[in-house]
This record gives structure tokens, sequence and C-alpha cells, in this order.
């Protein structure tokens, strides 16, 4: 398994440390800080990033320094303090104090966080208060410099005592770490926000391409079984034809006269080898449709033709059992294009059922009427993307036992049947609904079942007319 | 670990991983407040409204390792909630020693098991073998009823390969013994897999008589 990634730069969540003041502290926010604290303090104070990046500054130009600089020594003096202070770092957690030969200073001040120095800031220029009178080296600096004047302009640079000057850096350490701290948790809390999103994201992703890799696996096997089952019935039926096939014969007395007992041994081999061949046609019907192979021969069907063949199909079987058989069908109906034999396939295991599922003395009807297709669309942009082709819908119904609610989903399951003791009863294999299911939607239409327990139960079959 | 061989600075990361509420984040309180602020920075919670670990509490320690070489030890909790399996796995990474803080409450052995079993997993995601990692075990709210005995507890401890310490972290109990306890065996073990007394000169037994002379444990307390 892969380590968790964290990505973004310049960020080390396993450790959550922070190497510079600019990852995490807004130059804003440290202007806005120098900016109060020059107000309060009348002091120029830069703060610099770890890699001596300038990140905020608010000084004043001392004007001592713009008078020196009219001078040639002056000007050298001033910009190798300016140099000097820029390159001071301190090395250590301690101040750093940068002393002039003009008696001007600077304090250089690192920075911490969490025992690691993160940058530094600088105080100054400023005096010292305890300074008493113009250093002899200021003075000499040139001979033309105006005595009273650089005086003038040294007093007028702020003038800080010792302690002072300690309790001012140590309050704007403290600003600083406070500032820190609070980003450095901000940042922490938002990195660690987006890292854990892509990690469970990560997880999650991983999951998901085990399922799929199982699915997979389980859609294949499933295809294997399907050719399985397709090459089996395949070989199965060709003995079994014989076999059929030779108990005609016999049946036929080919083979000479039987006696009643020998007669009735062989109906029954040919009765079982029918049943048998039936179960076989219907595994090799549903391996065919599972594998999308099961081929339509269309051609033009009359609705009312068909409940009239389904009905004269099942009167003998029907009235065995004094089951009434009705039938309705409305005029006008469109021709629909199907095949044929497998709508015939339809709708006799419906009428199978109701007539199996009935007791003696039931009515079964069959009846085909107009509707309107309903697509899929589930009303969003209907008026668009519905369309306005009609349908005929084919109703098989009976009053026989029936089936509660919570059969009805699981009865289109291969194998399925709703009781042990019904089956034992009833025979079957539990494939004819099944079969049904798939034929109908090969059709592009599709099945609906309603039913009452003890009351009757109807099968609509529903096909859409054919498109203009 | 992170070595700064030129800044001279060594940082172990140390993780109390653990169920959730069996006082992690106590823990670490526990040794901010025991520990001077000399030695222990701010500690930095990210918690939810509800005072449930978020993300993670996070606690430097800072000691010297004389020759003016730094080390400095993160302490981190993670979040107990199953929920936050993500960041508990993002906290544990690079993890140098794991402090697993259980409850001693019997009705807790469940969580306690479990969230165990998390964190070896967890330490195997991160690429961390979990059988050579350095891992002490705290039980903790010793002060509660319904808790496991002293003596059960210690007979079960025989037969682990893990140090075992008991703690009521809410009044400090136990807790420096702990963090003493995973520092000496995750020291030992970042010792024989760098050689940090051969490359920085720092010789373990002395460092830890620091670290525990620090923590205001002497030699004489051993
Ligand atoms: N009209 C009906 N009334 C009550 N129950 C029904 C009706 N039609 C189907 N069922 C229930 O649905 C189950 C599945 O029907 P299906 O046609 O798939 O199988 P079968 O009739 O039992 O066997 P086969 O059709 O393979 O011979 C039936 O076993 C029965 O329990
Ligand atoms: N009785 C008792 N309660 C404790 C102890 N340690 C922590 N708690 C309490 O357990 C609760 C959860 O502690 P917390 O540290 O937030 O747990 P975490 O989820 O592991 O970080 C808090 O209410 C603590 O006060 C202890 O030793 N005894
Ligand atoms: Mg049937
Ligand atoms: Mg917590």
């Amino acid at each position: 398994m892969t380590a968790p990634s964290t990505e973004a730069a310049g960020f080390d969540i396993a450790l959550g440390d922070i190497a510079d003041l600019s990852e995490v502290v807004d130059r804003e926010a440290l202007r806005d800080i120098c900016r109060s604290f020059f107000d309060l303090f009348n002091l120029s104070v830069r703060i610099y990033a770890a890699d001596d990046t300038l990140l905020a500054s608010v000084s004043e130009p001392a004007e001592l320094y713009t008078y020196l600089q009219k001078f040639p020594k002056g000007r050298k003096v001033v910009s190798e303090t300016v140099d000097q202070v820029k390159r001071t770092r301190p090395t250590d957690s301690s101040v750093l104090r940068h002393q002039t030969i003009m008696g001007i200073v600077y304090d250089v001040v690192p920075i911490t966080y969490q025992g690691r120095p993160v940058g530094r800031f600088v105080i100054g220029p400023f005096v010292p208060a305890e300074l008493e009178q113009v250093p002899k080296a200021l003075v000499r600096l040139d001979p033309n410099l105006d005595r009273l004047e650089v005086r003038d302009l040294l007093m007028k640079l702020p003038r800080v005592r010792a302690n002072t000057a300690e309790r001012i850096t140590s309050h704007l350490r403290g600003v600083l770490d406070l500032l820190l701290f609070s980003s450095h948790r901000a940042h922490l809390t938002s990195e660690m926000h987006v890292a854990s999103v892509r990690e469970s994201y990560r997880e999650l992703a991983e999951k998901t391409s085990k399922l799929q890799h199982a699915y997979d696996r389980l859609k294949e096997l499933d295809q294997l079984k399907s050719n399985f089952l397709a090459t089996v019935s395949h070989e199965l039926r060709t003995p079994l034809t014989s076999i059929i096939g030779y108990s005609e014969m016999l049946e036929a007395n080919i083979a000479g006269e039987l006696t009643g007992e020998q007669r009735e041994f062989v109906e029954t081999i040919h009765q079982k080898g029918n049943q048998l061949l039936g179960l076989i046609s219907s595994l090799l019907d549903l391996s065919k449709l599972e594998q999308g192979v099961m081929r339509l021969t269309l051609s033009d069907a009359d609705p009312k033709a068909v409940i009239g063949d389904l009905a004269s199909t099942f009167l003998p079987h029907a009235m065995k059992r004094e089951i009434a058989i009705e039938t309705a069908c409305e005029e006008g109906l469109p021709t629909l294009r199907v095949d044929p034999l497998r709508l015939k396939q339809i709708l006799s295991n419906l009428a199978e059922n109701a007539i199996k599922f009935s007791a003696d003395g039931g009515t079964v009807r069959f009846a085909a009427r107009y509707t309107d297709w309903e697509d899929d669309a589930d009303g969003a942009g209907a008026v668009l993307m519905g369309s306005s082709r009609g349908a005929v819908a084919f109703d098989v119904v009976d009053t026989g036992i029936g089936m509660r609610a919570s059969e009805l989903e699981k009865i289109f399951d291969a194998f399925y049947q709703v009781d042990g003791s019904a089956t034992r009863e009833h025979g079957g294999t539990g494939l004819g609904l099944s079969i049904v299911k798939r034929l109908v939607e090969a059709h592009g239409g599709n099945i609906s079942v309603t039913s009452t327990y003890g009351e009757g139960t109807t099968f609509t079959v529903t096909i859409p007319e054919p498109e203009e | 670990m992170q070595v700064d061989f030129h800044g001279r600075e060594i940082t172990v990361k140390l993780v109390y991983y653990g169920p959730a509420l069996s006082g992690k984040t106590t823990n670490l309180q526990a040794i901010h407040q025991l520990v001077t602020a000399e030695t222990a920075g701010r500690l930095m919670t990210l918690e939810t409204r509800d005072d449930r670990t978020l993300f993670f509490d996070l606690l430097p320690l800072t000691f010297s390792g004389g020759k003016n070489l730094q080390v400095r030890f993160k302490l981190f909790t993670v979040p107990g909630q199953v929920m936050h399996n993500a960041t508990r796995r993002l906290v544990l990474q690079g993890a140098d020693g794991t402090a697993f803080i259980a409850d001693s409450q019997k009705t807790e052995t469940k969580a306690n098991q479990q969230a165990f079993l998390n964190m070896r997993e967890n330490l195997s995601e991160n690429g961390i073998d979990p059988d050579s990692h350095p891992v002490v075990i705290q039980f903790n709210k010793r002060d509660l009823p319904g808790v496991r005995t002293d003596a059960e507890i210690d007979r079960m401890a025989s037969k682990g390969r893990e140090p075992v310490f008991k703690a009521v972290a809410i009044r400090g109990v136990g807790v420096i013994e702990t963090f003493l306890g995973l520092t000496e065996l995750t020291w030992r073990h970042l010792e024989a897999k760098h050689q940090l007394h051969e490359k920085f000169g720092l010789e373990p037994e002395e460092f830890l008589s620091t670290v525990r002379e620090r923590l205001g444990i002497g030699r004489a307390a051993e």
C-alpha cells in the first residue's frame, strides 16, 4: 500500500513545523503591527524573514542621514551602517546591538518559534538616552560639517533608555509570538483539513477500485456460468430428443403391440422426457437472454389475433379444471412489431401461471387495451424527453391464490418460487417469469404485477407501438 | 526524526494514540503544566466546539543536547473518534515513538483493543514496522471505579513487550513517567538506527539524564 502523501509545498505535516515567518504570517498583518509600534514609540522597525526578505517596514528617514550624505565620508558612513545592519544576524536568541560611530544604535532581535529561528526584526536608528554629547568621530567626518546642525539633528532622533529598549523589544517579541502561534494554528488547521480530505479520498478510491475489481471478477464468473449452462443445455437436448423419439415410436406400436403396463411405463417416459426438454429449453432461453444473444424475428402482429390464439390454446386445459376463460379486446388497436413466437411464449407463461395458481372453478381473463407509453423519464423535462407513443397492454387476470406484496419483487428472479409447499403442489422450476421479464424487455416493453393475497393476480405486459 | 546538521538540531516526533476520550489531550496538558516554560512551548490544540480533538494537539519541548546541539520533541495527539482515521494516519506519519493511552475502565476494553489494532494498521500503512516501532502503554483514569486492578494489569503487562505505566492524567500522576519511558525507548531505538552518539557526540545515557533532570526526576529517583 502506498504511503499517504503530503504534497503541499513547504509544509511538513509530519512535524507541523514552519521554517519561515512568511510561510504563515500575513504581510499585511505584520505591516499593521509595525505601524502601531511606530505610532506608539516613534521608533522605526523592520521585520525580516529567515531568508533576509524584508517582510514589513515602517520608518521615517533620519534627517541626520540626509544631511550627512552631502559629504563624501558621511555618505560612506551612512551607507555602510545601513548595509551592516541589514547583514547583522543573531546566532542565538539574544538581542544584538549594532553600534555606529555616529552614536546611533540599532537593536537586531531574533524571532524564534518553537525553539527555531524564523526571522528577525530591527529597531532603530535611535540614540541611547545615556549619550551626552555628539561623538567626536562624527564631528570629524568632514571639516565642513556644521557642528550645531549635526547636534540638532542627532537630538531629533528618538532617545531611548536601555531598560526601555528592552521592554519595547520584549513587547514586540511577545506580540509577534502570539501572532505566529495563532497564524500557525490556522495554517495547520487548514493544511490538515485539505490533507485529511485528500487522504480520505485516497482511501475511498482505493476501496472503490477493490470493489470494482471484485465486481468485474463476479461478472466474469457469471459469464462463465452462462456459457456453461448454454453448452450443457445443448448437449443434454440431443440425447433427450432421441429418448423422446424412441418412446413415441414405442407408443405407436412400431416395435410391436405393448401390454397395458408397458404402455403406461412408456407414456410416463415420454411425458417426463418432454418435461425435461421444457426445462432445458427454458435454461437455454435464460442463458441466451442473459448473454444478450437472443435473436428476435420481428414481424407484424395483431393484438386481437394474439388474444384469440391464446384463449383457444388454453381453453382445453382450463376446461379440465372448470376454469372459465374470458377475453376482452379493444377495437382499433395498432399492429405491433414483435417476434410472434416469443410474444406467445410470454403470454402463455402468464396464462399457465394464472391457471396453475387458481382454484378449480375460477376465472382467467385475457385482455388487450390501448395505453400511453411511459418512458423512463422521471418527469424531469418530460415535455422534451417523453414521447407521444402509445402502447398495447396485455392483461392476464386470475382469481387465484394471489401473492403478498413482499413477494412481488422477487418472483421475476430465476428459480424463485413463493414457497416450498406451493412448489410441490404446483410443480415447475421458477424459471418462467424470469424468462418472461427478459423477453418483454428484449421487445422494449415492460411487465408489471398487482396482486391481492387470496384474491387474485394481474400481470400486465406493455409493448410500445412501433415508432413512426 | 528530522536532522538538521547545519542548524545542529534534531527533531523527534512522539505521538499519543488511543481511543476517543482516553485522556491523550489531558496527558499533553499535564506535561505542559508540569514542565517549565523554558522547556515547553505553547500547547496548540486543534479542536472542535465540543472539545473533541479534531486534528491533533501539539506540544513542542526543547532540550539542549550539549555542544550547541538542540533536541526538539514534538508531542502530537490523534483524534480518537473512529471516523477520523484518515487524520490519525496523517498524524502518525514519521512518528518515532508512540504512547498508547488506554482507558482503564473495564467497559473500555474493546475500544482499547480496537484502537491498538488500528494504530498498528496505520503504522504499517505509513511504512513503519509496528513490531519494531517503540511503543509504551499507559493505563489512564486509575482513579475511576470499575477499572482493572493493578495486579491484573501487572500480570498482563508481564506477557507483553511494551513498558506499561499507570496514570491519573487529570491529576498529572504518571504522566511524566510515561513520557520519560517513551523518550528512553525511542531514544535507544534512534541511537541504534542512526548512531547519534557517533554523529553528534550525544551520549544516550547522558542525554536521557539531562531530560530526566529537566523534568524534575533526578538520577536517584530511578
Ligand atoms: N398468477 C399467479 N398467482 C399466484 N402466484 C403466482 C402467479 N404467477 C406466479 N406466481 C408465483 O411466482 C412464482 C414464480 O413464477 P414462475 O412462472 O417464474 O415459476 P413457476 O411457475 O413456479 O415455474 P415454471 O414457470 O418455471 O414452470 C411461482 O412459483 C408462484 O409462486
Ligand atoms: N477520572 C479521570 N478522568 C480523566 C483522566 N484523564 C482524562 N480524563 C477525562 O477524560 C475526558 C477525555 O479526556 P481527553 O484528554 O480530552 O481525551 P482524548 O480524546 O484522548 O484527548 C476529559 O473529560 C478528561 O477530563 C483521569 O485520569 N481520570
Ligand atoms: Mg410459471
Ligand atoms: Mg483529545
